[in-house]
């Protein structure tokens, strides 16, 4: 299991965004054919709609999942004034199934990376329980953390995480 | 320079019989400062007939005794071929013999990491001064393996210079990077970022390679 965080690392989410954590459940993220890898590039427009995210496991199991995706590299990797811009936070998702079937806490917002190539953050995190109403959306999507996020909710350290990176696509086709 | 009072006006005649063809010019160039070879003596002087215009000119020259052993002054070469290979030439791009290893050449490359970049010197240059004020700019941006771990060096001498801060410093900075507005801002957070940190300023993610020639590309951001 060690093997599958290393990539996180050393990509510095484990620093930026999340702490150390032991993955305890697999999930697979998918852009229309592509599938998320950890560091591979997807362009913005491939990634303007929402993706189908899997979780393994058994449906049997009572166990809800919180997804969140972040960009810790708002506005520019250079200068992160914004870090992180929340994309998306999907919760009461069941084990085993995907992320249509959770209550969409906000809503998905495409990569639109203004200057140089931002990792795209998917943290996945155990639920204790369902979630109730006391929970709010956070006001704005800028200068979110996903720790406190976690923290305030009672979520823990993720189960699992998955990253990507975008950049501006440029405007006209090479000739 | 290498000038030496010289009172080699004794074996003018010493003559060989063997370069007479070759050293005939060497009379005319005789008035200008030479670097002594390692040759023979013999070879150095010509014939008996071309003594007297070269007797004047003697006393410039150096016995051949007398070498230098590491000789590292500036003289005009010869275009003849027979100064052509020198044992303590380092140069052959202008006239000037510059000797700095201590007069020694190899024909191989062994142990020097400098990496060339399949480009000339000026370009190269060029090359990585472009990527660090890329670098410098947007904070992470996707290149080759092997331009990434060129760069390396260089980023962390703009931030080294960037944390002394001084003028003269600032002014190195902005004759390496090509845009003055980063020089600025790279000298303005500098000490926010990278006060605690000692080198390293940069990370290299290696990634997949790029399709139209599968070259090995990798990220490079600053730390």
């Amino acid at each position: 299991m060690r093997r599958s965080i290393e990539p996180l690392a050393v990509g510095k989410v484990i620093g930026d965004v999340l702490d150390m954590f032991s993955p305890t459940l697999e999930f697979t993220v998918h852009y229309g054919s592509k599938q998320v890898a950890n560091g591979c590039e997807i362009k913005p427009s491939a990634a303007a709609n929402k993706p189908k995210v899997q979780l393994s496991g058994s449906r049997l199991s009572n166990n809800l999942y919180t997804l969140v995706m972040t960009d810790p590299d708002a506005p520019s990797p250079s200068e992160p004034t914004m870090r992180e811009w929340l994309h998306w936070i999907v919760v009461d998702i069941a084990e085993g199934s995907d992320a249509t079937k959770g209550k969409e806490l906000v809503s998905y917002m495409g990569p639109r990376p203004p200057t140089g190539i931002h990792r795209y953050v998917f943290t996945l995190f155990q639920q204790k329980g369902p979630i109730t109403e006391e929970t709010r959306p956070p006001d704005a999507r800028g200068s979110f953390n996903t720790r406190n996020f976690a923290a305030q909710n009672g979520l823990g350290l993720p189960v699992a995480a998955v990253y990507f990176n975008a950049q501006k696509e440029p405007a006209t086709r090479k000739r | 320079m290498a000038w030496s009072t010289c009172t080699a006006t004794t074996s003018c005649l010493g003559g060989g019989g063997g370069g007479v063809n070759a050293w005939s010019m060497m009379s005319l160039k005789s008035a200008l400062p030479s670097i002594p070879t390692t040759r023979t003596p013999s070879l150095r002087f010509p014939l008996g007939p071309h003594s007297p215009s070269c007797q004047v000119k003697f006393t410039h020259r150096k016995t051949p005794k007398a070498l230098l052993p590491s000789y590292t002054g500036l003289s005009m070469q010869s275009t003849l071929p027979s100064f052509g290979s020198h044992g303590d030439s380092t140069s052959f791009e202008h006239n000037f013999i510059i000797i700095d290893n201590g007069s020694r050449f190899f024909a191989m490359r062994h142990g020097k990491k400098v990496p060339k970049l399949n480009r000339p010197p000026d370009q190269r240059r060029a090359l990585l001064r472009g990527l660090t004020t890329q670098l410098l700019k947007h904070g992470r941006i996707k290149t080759t393996r092997a331009r990434a771990s060129a760069m390396r060096k260089y980023v962390d001498k703009m931030v080294t210079l960037a944390k002394d801060g001084s003028l003269h410093k600032r002014r190195q900075a902005l004759g390496f990077i090509y845009e003055k507005q980063i020089v600025h801002a790279l000298f303005a957070e500098v000490q926010d970022r990278y006060g605690d940190r000692n080198g390293g300023y940069t990370r290299i993610i290696r990634t997949l390679p790029r399709r139209g020639d599968n070259a090995p590309m990798a990220y490079i951001e600053l730390v």
